[in-house]
C-alpha cells in the first residue's frame, strides 16, 4: 500500500502555488521557482518510492518467471522502474506527480475533499496496448485497436467509517515543452490533415474527449478495488464494499472530480504565473457533468529531475 | 473483512437477481437475443441504438463482478457466479452475433466466450468463436486460448516466433532486466508493454502445450507466470484489456481442473503396465479437441474411477461418448483378465444408424487396442466377425434386435466373455403410452420390453458384469435407471442437468400471403419470459412472402402449412444454417408436395442448391447415383437431392440412408426431410428443426377406426435436441419450431371453417406438448416400465373377458395362448386373440430366461429352479425397480414361467428350439414345420453361383411362398388397399427389390409402400425365418456350446452351400449377387451396377488363382476376401518421416529430453520450445514438416552423440 505523506515542505519551497476555483471548475498552477537539486530528489524519493512499490514488487516477480526450459529461477536481477528508458519513465513521473498534487494540495483543489490513493495504478501508454490486440512489435505504426482507454490515475475520498464517497479520476501528461501546440494536442488529440480542406486539424479524440466519455463507473475503480481486496482486504473492508454497492446499484454512481494534470518545462515564449489552459471558466471542450480540477505543474529541468529522481530510487539496494 | 462478505454476497445476488434469472430475460435483453438471431439469420433487424449496446455493455460488467464476488467469498464453484458468468456471456454472445459496434470498444467475443468457460458451457465459448470473424492475431490467439483449441494457440504462437526470431533466443525471457532493453528492443518507447505482450505469448504457448501433453511440473510455471502476469496486467493495463488477461488467468486455473489427464491418470493406477497407452489415449483426446472435460464428463469419470456400474444422465451431446470409451478402457484393458478369455464389452445402442457411428468412432479411438465392431449385415454374424474366434478383448456395438439375436446364437460364448455392458439412451427402456397397449403388445413390437428383457436376463446370468447406462435427462427415467443399473434402491444417476448449448422450442407462423414468423417460448426447458411482462418474444423474419399456392395445394391446410416451411427453409438456408423437416409419418407425401412445389412458376426466385465441387461433390454424386439406383429417375428423392434437400426414412435401403447422411454431415444439403429414424441417437449438424405436425394417425385395428397419438414428451425431447448440437452444428443454440397456420390458406368459402377447426387443433397440440413439457422437466423419480405394463395390459384384457382378480394368477399358470383364441399369433385384432398374443409375448420373455438357463447347466430345470431362477430375473427387470410395484406382478410373472415351463411348454428340447428361432413361442411352433422344407430349399441351392438372376430369385420365391400366408412369422401389411394389393403382387416387390433384369420398380407415389413391404417383409421376416432356419442347423452341426462360427468350418457345420450363408445379406442389399452384397458391404463399390461391373474382376481372379470357376466359389465369402486382399493398397502416408537429426542452439541439453514444435525459417527447421525459445535446429527434411505441424508433438533428445527430435504424436 502507498503510505508515504507527501512532502509538503520540499514542494512549497521548489513551487509556486496559483490555486483557483469557479463554479464546478477548479485550477492549479504550480511553478518551479527554482531548478531542481539533490535535496529535492532526496525529499520526492519515499514518495516516488512508496508510489511504485506495489507494481515494483509484481513487476519484479513476473519478470523472476522465466519460462525458459533450462532456467533454474532466481538469476533475474532486474530493478524497476529505474530499468525503464527515458520515455515510459515520463509517463510514470506523470501518473506519480498526480497523486502528489492530490494530496499535497487537495486543500485548494475544488471542494476541499480528503483524498486518497492508496495504491497507484501505472498505465501504459493507450497506444502501446495495441501490441497486445496485434502482437506487432511496430514502433512506428501505432494505433489504438479498441475503444477507450481509461484513466492514468484514480484515487477517493473516504468516509469516517471507511466507504468510499468520491472517486477522483482522470488523466496525467507529461511534454517536454508545454507549448501551446503540444498542449493542444493534448487536449483535442493529435493532429490530421482534413482530406477536403487539406488543412491540418485535431482530430478530436484528446483528454476532454476521454473524460467527457467515461463510463459511470470510472474505469479503474474496479481495477483499484481488486488491488485492495488483495493488499488489504480488512483495512479497506468498507471501501471495497462501497465500490461493489456503486456498481450493484445500476444508475447511480460516486460523485466525481475528473482529474487533469500536465507536467512539463514552460514554453520559452511563456511568461510567469502563465497558464497553458486558461482558469478563469470552465473549458468548454469539457462537457462531462463532473467537477474538474485541472493541475498544471511547470517545471525547469524537469527531465533531468526525472532522470535523477528514477535513478535514485532504491539506488540503495 | 469477513463481516462484509455477507452484505458482498447480497449485493452479487442483487445483481443476479436484476440481470441473470435463468430463462428470465429482461426486456432489453429479450431484445438483444432477437436481434442476434435476425442478424444470424440475414433478415432485417429491429431498432437498436448505442444507448442500448451500452447498456447490455455494462450490465455484462456488473454480472462480470457479481461473479467475482460470489468465487472471491463462496470460492470457485459458485452456483451464483456459475449464472453470471452464463448471462453475461449471454449478453455478450448476442451483441458479437449482432455485429454490434461495441466490438470496436472491446473484443466483446472473448469476454463472451470467457464468460462462458468460466460458466462450465464451453460449448458454448468454442460455438461462438467458431462464427465470428476475427481481425487481429492477437485477438485470434485468445480466442484459440478460450475456445481450448490448444492445437492453434500452438499455431498461433509459433506464427509469432516465427515473425519475431530475436524474441527466441536464450536470454529474451530475461529482456526487461538487462540495462539496454530498449536498444535490445529496438525503440525507446516503453518496451514494457511490448515484453509483457511476448511474455503472455509465452505462457500462453506453454499453457497449451503443457496442457496438451499433461506435463505438469512445466504447466506449473506456466501457470504461476500467467498468474504474475494477471497481476502486472490489473495495475498497468486499461480495465478492459485487465479483464482479459484475468478472464485468461481464470480459465487457466479452470483447465487445471478439468484436464482429461486427471481421470487417466487414476485409472491407469489399477495396471501401471497400461500407463503409456492410456496416456496417449489422453493425448489422442486433445488432438480431437475433447481433453478438457465438461463438468458432466467429470461426474461421470469420478464414478467410473469409484466404480463400475451407473447410469450417466447427461444432455444430449455433452460428451457421454467419452465416459462410455473409458469404461470400455477400464473393463476391458485395465482389469487382470482371465486366462484363455477375451474380454467383451456389449455396446446396445438405439439404432443401426447409431451402431456405425459408435464403431467409427470408438475404432479410431480404440481400434488399435480392441477389436470394434458393428454389425451391420443382415445375417447374425458376418465374414469380418474376427471378434468371435479372436483373443483380443472385442467391443460389439449392436442394437437390441441384434444383441437378442447374438444371444440366441452364441450365448454361452458371449456370457462368458462379457465384462461390461453398456446401454446408449437407456431411457427408451420406458415405453411410451402407444407402446404401453395390448395392441403394441400383441403385435410383438414392444421395443422397450426387447431391452428390459435381454438387459434383465444378461444382468440375472452375469450379476457381476459392470453396466453403464447413458441416458437423456428429462421424462423421470434417470433414477430407476440408475437402480436398474446399479440393483440398489438407493442408486442415483450421476449428471447435471444443464444443457451445453442452448435450446429453443417455439413456434413458426405460417401466414398465408403474408410474412411469417417465429414464437420464441421455451428455452432450456423453461418458458421463455420476459421478466415483469408476459409478452411473447417474436422474431419476425423478414424474409419474402410465399407466393399464393394453387387451390389444390392451398385447399389443404397440411399441405399449406408444410409448403410453407420449405418456403422458410429454402430461404433460411442461405446463411449457412442447416435445417431438419421432421415429419411424423408418411414422408412421401410431404417429399411429394414439395417436389410439385419446387417446380411451380412463381417458385423461380427461390434461392437454387448447386452441386458443390471437390470432394464433397464427388460425394454428392455417390449419393445421387446410389439414389437413382435404389429409387429410380421419377422418384421424390432424387427430385428433392437435385434441390439440395436431403430425405431419410426407416424403410430406406440402409446404403442410401448411409449416403443421406452423409449429405447432411458434411453439410452438402442445406435441408432434410426426414421421419424421426433419422435422428435416433445420430449426431447431425441441424441448426433448425421444424416439424408440421405432432400427431401421428395411427389405425386402430380393434376398432377399425382411425386413431390419433400425440408426439410423445420423450419423441420430442429426442427430436429437439438434435438441434444445435456441440461440434456438429453451428453450435451456439439448436431451434425447433413447430409450424401452425395464423389462419385458413383456402379461400373458398366451404373449407374455410374445416380449416379452422385444424388450425385450432394443431394450436392446441402445441399447447399440450408445451404444458407437458415444462411439467416433466421438474424432478421425478418413477416411470414406466415395460413389463409391468405388459402384465397391466394383460391383467386388464382378462379382467374384461370374465377372469376375475382372484382367479387371475391361477387361471395364467393354466392358461395356454392358443386356449384363448383360435387365430392366437396370426395378428388378428379381436380382443381374445389380443389377449393370447400379449401372453405369448409374456411366453417368449419367460421361455429365453428359461431356456438360456437351461443351455447352461444342459440340463432341465425342476419347478423350484425356475421359480427360483424367475423371482431373481423379476428382481432384475427395470420393472421392479421403475415404480412402487403391486405384489401381484411378481407372482404374475412366476406363475407364468411355471406354467410355460411345466404345462405349455414342458420339454427342454422344444423350449431350446423355440429360444433359438426367435418368434414367440407360440408362432416358433407354428414356424418348426417349416423347419425342413426352408432347409430342402437351401441345401439345394449348390448351383446358385451360376444360376442367372430369375433362377436365382425364384428360390427366394420358394421361400417365400411358404412364408407369405402366415400372419405370425409370414408377411404382413396394413389394412390399406394399396398394402394389401402389395402383399398380393409380392413376388414383383421381390424382383425389383432383388435387381432381377428388366423387373419393373414402382412409381414415386408407390415407392414407399414398396419399400416399406421391402424392409417389413423380406428383409426382416423372410430374413429371420431363413436365420432361424440356418441358425438351428448350425447350433446342431456344432460339437459344442462355446463354439463360435467361423468361415473355415461353416459349411463343414451346417452342411449347406454358401447360399445360404448368404440369403440374408442379399436381401439386406437389394440384389441377387453375392459378389454385389460383399462389394458394397466393403466398400470395394458404390452402386450395384457398379459392383456388378467389379464382379467380372473377381471371376477373372478366380480363373487365374484356381484355374476354374465352380458355382460355390464364385460365392464363396472367404475367396472374396482373398480376392480384396489381392487389390493393390494406397497407403503412402505411412512412409511419413518422424525423426530429424538436430543440432542445439538455446540450450545446453541439460535436460535430455525437450518438448517441442517446429518452425521453417530460413531453409532450416528451428526447434522451439513451446513457450518460444529456439532450443535446436535442423537442415534436413525441411519438407517433411507438416503444415499443421503445431497439432503434433516433437520431442529433442539432446544426448552429446546423437542429438535428434522425434515425432511423438501426429494427429489423425
Amino acid at each position: 500500500m502507498h503510505n508515504c505523506p507527501p512532502p509538503k515542505d520540499a514542494l512549497k519551497d521548489w513551487l509556486k502555488q496559483y490555486p483557483s476555483v469557479e463554479d464546478r471548475y477548479g485550477h492549479l498552477l504550480l511553478e518551479a521557482r527554482k531548478a531542481p537539486d539533490t535535496a529535492l530528489v532526496d525529499a520526492l524519493r519515499p514518495y516516488f518510492e512508496s508510489a511504485h512499490l506495489d507494481a515494483r514488487e509484481h513487476f519484479h516477480t513476473q519478470i523472476g518467471i522465466d519460462l525458459h526450459p533450462d532456467s533454474d529461477g532466481g538469476e533475474a536481477a532486474p530493478s524497476y522502474p529505474r530499468c525503464l528508458p527515458p520515455t515510459a519513465r515520463r509517463g510514470l513521473f506523470g501518473e506519480v506527480a498526480a497523486g502528489l498534487a492530490t494530496e499535497a494540495y487537495q486543500k485548494t483543489f475544488l471542494g476541499q475533499h480528503a483524498w486518497v490513493v492508496p495504491i497507484f495504478l501505472f498505465r501504459y501508454h493507450a497506444d502501446v496496448e495495441a501490441y497486445l490486440w496485434t502482437l506487432n512489435f511496430d514502433p512506428d505504426r501505432k494505433r489504438q485497436i479498441f475503444g477507450r482507454f481509461g484513466s492514468d490515475f484514480i484515487g477517493v475520498a473516504l468516509s469516517d467509517t471507511g466507504e468510499v464517497v468520491r472517486v477522483i479520476a482522470g488523466e496525467a501528461k507529461w511534454r517536454k515543452n508545454l507549448t501551446e501546440s503540444q498542449v493542444d494536442g493534448i487536449l483535442l488529440g493529435p493532429k490530421k490533415k482534413n482530406k477536403k480542406t487539406g488543412i491540418s486539424e485535431h482530430n478530436g479524440r484528446g483528454v476532454w474527449y476521454e473524460l467527457n466519455r467515461d463510463t459511470p463507473i470510472p474505469h479503474g475503480l474496479r481495477q483499484l478495488q481488486r488491488l485492495l481486496e488483495a493488499r488489504d482486504p480488512d483495512g479497506f473492508a468498507a471501501a471495497i464494499l462501497s465500490i461493489d454497492q456503486a456498481i450493484a446499484a445500476r444508475d447511480a454512481s460516486f460523485p466525481r472530480t475528473n482529474l487533469l494534470v500536465i507536467a512539463g518545462n514552460g514554453a520559452a515564449t511563456r511568461s510567469s504565473s502563465e497558464p497553458v489552459i486558461p482558469w478563469e471558466v470552465l473549458p468548454e471542450e469539457y462537457t462531462a457533468p463532473h467537477d474538474l480540477q485541472v493541475v498544471e505543474m511547470i517545471l525547469d529541468d524537469g527531465e533531468e529531475l526525472i532522470d535523477a529522481l528514477y535513478d535514485s530510487l532504491w539506488d540503495a539496494d | 473483512m469477513a463481516e462484509r462478505d455477507a452484505e458482498r454476497i447480497e449485493l452479487a445476488e442483487q445483481i443476479r437477481r436484476e440481470l441473470a434469472i435463468e430463462n428470465e430475460i429482461s426486456s432489453i435483453q429479450a431484445r438483444s437475443f432477437v436481434r442476434c438471431l435476425q442478424t444470424t439469420w440475414d433478415v432485417d433487424t429491429i431498432a437498436w441504438g448505442d444507448r442500448d449496446s451500452n447498456s447490455q455493455l455494462s450490465d455484462a460488467r456488473r454480472l462480470l463482478h457479481a461473479a467475482h464476488i460470489f468465487q472471491e467469498i463462496q470460492g470457485p464453484e459458485s452456483i451464483g457466479a456459475m449464472d453470471c458468468y452464463r448471462r453475461a456471456g449471454e449478453l455478450l454472445e448476442w451483441m458479437t452475433r449482432s455485429d454490434d459496434s461495441v466490438r470496436t470498444l472491446v473484443p466483446i467475443e472473448i469476454m463472451a466466450s470467457a464468460a462462458y468457460q468460466l460458466g462450465k458451457l464451453p460449448a458454448m465459448a468454442s460455438g461462438l468463436l467458431s462464427q465470428v470473424g476475427i481481425e487481429h492475431q492477437g485477438v485470434a490467439l485468445y480466442a484459440a486460448f478460450l475456445r481450448a483449441d490448444f492445437d492453434g494457440v500452438l499455431s498461433a504462437t509459433n506464427n509469432f516466433w516465427a515473425a519475431n526470431p530475436d524474441l527466441t533466443t536464450r536470454d529474451a525471457g530475461q529482456l526487461l532486466s538487462h540495462e539496454d532493453v530498449s536498444d535490445r528492443v529496438g525503440s525507446d518507447i516503453d518496451p514494457v508493454a511490448w515484453l509483457f505482450t511476448v511474455e503472455l505469448v509465452r505462457s500462453l504457448g506453454l499453457i497449451a502445450d503443457t496442457l496438451r501433453t499433461g506435463n505438469v511440473s512445466r504447466f506449473e510455471q506456466a501457470r504461476k507466470k500467467l498468474e504474475a502476469l494477471d497481476q502486472m496486467a490489473l495495475r498497468t493495463l486499461s480495465e478492459d484489456a485487465a479483464l482479459i488477461v484475468s478472464l485468461l488467468q481464470q480459465v487457466t486455473e479452470s483447465y487445471a481442473r478439468a484436464s482429461v489427464y486427471e481421470p487417466i491418470k487414476t485409472l491407469a493406477a489399477m495396471n501401471p503396465e497400461r500407463e503409456p497407452r492410456l496416456l496417449e489415449f489422453a493425448r489422442d483426446q486433445f488432438g480431437r479437441g475433447r481433453g478438457m472435460l465438461w463438468s458432466s464428463q467429470i461426474l461421470g469419470l469420478k464414478r467410473l474411477t469409484e466404480g463400475s456400474s451407473f447410469a450417466l444422465c447427461t444432455p444430449t451431446g455433452s460428451g457421454k461418448t467419452l465416459v462410455a470409451n473409458l469404461a470400455l478402457v477400464k473393463e476391458l484393458l485395465l482389469r487382470p483378465a482371465a486366462p484363455l478369455v477375451a474380454p467383451l464389452a456389449l455396446y446396445i445402442v438405439p439404432s443401426r444408424a447409431l451402431a456405425g457411428e459408435v464403431e467409427t468412432k470408438l475404432r479410431s479411438e480404440l481400434g488399435r487396442d480392441m477389436i470394434v465392431t458393428a454389425l451391420y449385415g443382415g445375417a447374425d454374424w458376418g465374414i469380418t466377425d474376427f471378434w468371435l474366434t479372436g483373443d483380443e478383448p472385442a467391443v460389439v456395438v449392436v442394437t437390441v434386435e441384434k444383441a437378442e439375436a447374438l444371444l440366441r446364437y452364441l450365448g454361452p460364448q458371449l456370457i462368458a466373455r462379457l465384462s461390461v455392458l453398456i446401454i446408449d439412451e437407456a431411457h427408451q427402456v420406458v415405453p411410451d403410452a402407444k407402446e404401453q397397449t395390448i395392441q403394441r403388445f400383441a403385435e410383438h413390437g414392444s421395443r422397450a420390453l426387447r431391452l428390459e428383457s435381454l438387459v434383465s436376463r444378461v444382468l440375472t446370468r452375469k450379476p457381476e458384469v459392470a453396466r453403464i447406462a447413458l441416458t437423456a435427462v428429462a421424462g423421470g427415467a434417470a433414477g430407476p435407471v440408475a437402480r436398474w443399473m446399479e440393483g440398489n434402491a438407493e442408486a442415483q444417476a450421476v449428471g447435471l442437468r444443464y444443457r451445453s448449448t442452448r435450446q429453443v422450442v417455439g413456434v413458426l407462423e405460417t401466414n398465408p400471403n403474408a410474412a411469417n414468423r417465429v414464437l420464441l417460448e421455451i428455452m432450456n426447458g423453461s418458458l421463455l419470459t420476459i421478466r415483469g411482462r408476459d409478452d411473447p418474444v417474436y422474431l419476425p423474419l423478414r424474409i419474402p412472402n410465399m407466393p399464393e399456392l394453387p387451390a389444390r395445394m392451398r385447399n389443404s391446410l397440411n399441405r399449406f402449412n408444410s409448403t410453407s416451411v420449405l418456403w422458410t427453409a429454402m430461404h433460411l438456408a442461405q446463411e449457412d444454417q442447416r435445417i431438419l423437416i421432421s415429419v411424423a409419418q408418411s414422408p412421401e407425401r410431404l417429399m411429394e408436395w414439395f417436389t410439385e412445389a419446387l417446380a411451380l412458376d412463381s417458385w423461380a426466385g427461390v434461392p437454387r442448391f448447386e452441386r458443390p465441387d471437390g470432394f464433397n461433390g464427388e460425394r454428392f454424386d455417390e449419393a445421387r447415383a446410389t439414389c437413382l439406383d435404389y429409387c429410380g429417375e421419377e422418384s421424390f428423392e432424387l427430385a428433392l437431392l437435385d434441390q439440395g434437400i436431403a430425405t431419410s426414412h426407416g424403410q430406406m435401403p440402409q446404403r442410401l440412408r448411409r449416403l443421406m447422411t452423409e449429405m447432411i454431415e458434411r453439410r452438402i444439403c442445406p435441408v432434410t426431410v426426414a421421419t424421426a429414424t433419422l435422428t435416433e441417437g445420430v449426431n447431425l449438424p441441424f441448426d433448425l428443426i421444424f416439424l408440421t405436425s405432432l400427431k401421428r394417425a395411427i389405425w386402430d385395428s380393434a376398432n377399425e377406426e382411425r386413431d390419433e397419438q400425440p408426439m410423445s414428451t420423450a419423441e420430442f425431447r429426442n427430436l429437439s435436441g438434435r438441434a444445435g448440437r456441440p461440434g456438429a452444428s453451428r453450435g451456439v443454440e439448436g431451434m425447433t419450431l413447430i409450424a401452425i397456420p395464423t389462419r385458413p390458406s383456402a379461400t373458398a368459402a366451404g373449407t374455410i371453417p374445416l380449416q379452422r377447426r385444424q388450425q385450432q387443433a394443431l394450436s392446441n397440440d402445441y399447447e399440450e406438448l408445451r404444458t407437458r413439457l415444462l411439467v416433466e422437466e421438474g424432478e421425478q423419480d418413477s416411470a414406466d416400465s415395460p413389463l409391468s405394463a405388459l402384465l397391466r395390459a394383460i391383467w386388464d384384457r382378462a379382467f374384461k373377458l370374465g377372469v376375475g382378480p382372484d382367479q387371475f394368477l391361477q387361471w395364467l399358470e393354466i392358461t395356454p395362448a392358443e386356449s384363448i383364441s383360435s387365430t392366437a399369433g396370426q395378428d388378428a385384432n379381436d380382443e381374445l386373440s389380443q389377449l393370447a398374443d400379449a401372453l405369448d409375448e409374456l411366453d417368449a420373455v419367460v421361455l429365453a430366461a428359461i431356456a438360456e438357463l437351461e443351455e447352461i447347466d444342459d440340463q432341465a430345470l425342476s419347478p423350484a429352479q425356475a421359480e427360483e431362477h424367475l423371482s431373481s430375473l423379476w428382481r432384475k427387470t427395470f420393472s421392479a425397480v421403475a415404480a412402487a410395484q403391486e405384489e401381484w406382478m411378481q407372482q404374475a410373472f412366476i406363475k407364468r414361467g411355471l406354467g410355460v415351463a411345466e404345462t405349455f411348454y414342458p420339454t427342454t428340447e422344444e423350449r431350446k428350439r423355440l429360444y433359438h428361432y426367435g418368434f414367440t413361442p407360440l408362432i416358433g411352433r407354428r414356424f418348426e414345420a417349416l423347419f425342413e422344407p426352408i432347409r430342402a430349399i437351401l441345401a439345394a441351392s449348390v448351383g446358385y453361383g451360376s444360376l442367372d438372376a430369375e433362377a436365382r430369385i425364384n428360390i427366394f420365391e420358394d421361400i417365400g411362398h411358404l412364408l407369405a400366408a402366415d400372419r405370425g412369422y409370414g408377411f404382413r401389411v396394413r389394412a390399406s388397399v394399396g398394402d394389401q394389393a402389395i402383399l398380393e403382387s409380392w413376388p414383383d416387390v421381390l424382383g425389383w427389390w432383388m435387381n432381377e433384369p428388366e423387373v419393373p420398380g414402382p412409381g414415386p407415389k408407390e415407392l414407399r409402400s414398396w419399400q416399406r413391404f421391402t424392409s417389413d417383409n423380406l428383409e426382416f421376416r423372410m430374413g429371420v425365418a431363413i436365420g432361424a432356419v440356418t441358425a438351428r442347423i448350425w447350433q446342431e452341426g456344432a460339437d459344442n456350446a462355446l463354439a463360435a462360427p467361423s468361415l473355415d468350418t461353416w459349411k463343414d457345420t451346417t452342411g449347406l452351400p454358401w447360399f445360404a450363408f448368404w440369403a440374408r445379406e442379399l436381401l439386406r442389399w437389394g440384389t441377387h449377387e453375392p459378389f454385389v452384397a460383399f462389394a458394397l458391404s466393403q466398400g470395394v463399390a458404390k452402386t450395384r451396377d457398379e459392383a456388378t461391373e467389379r464382379s467380372d474382376e473377381y471371376k477373372t481372379w478366380l480363373l487365374a488363382e484356381t484355374g476354374k470357376q465352380e458355382p460355390e466359389d464364385l460365392i464363396d465369402p472367404q475367396l472374396f476376401l482373398r480376392w480384396r486382399a489381392s487389390l493393390p493398397h494406397t497407403d503412402a502416408a505411412a512412409q511419413a518421416i518422424r525423426t530429424f537429426s538436430a543440432s542445439l542452439s538455446g540450450t545446453d541439453g541439460r535436460h535430455d529430453r525437450y518438448s517441442v514444435t517446429p518452425i521453417v525459417r530460413d531453409g532450416s527447421i528451428r526447434w522451439l520450445d513451446p513457450a518460444g525459445f529456439e532450443l535446436a535446429f535442423s537442415t534436413d527434411h525441411v519438407e517433411a514438416i507438416p503444415a499443421k505441424a503445431a497439432s503434433d508433438d516433437y520431442v529433442l533428445e539432446a544426448s552429446a552423440s546423437n542429438t535428434r527430435v522425434i515425432r511423438t504424436f501426429g494427429k489423425k
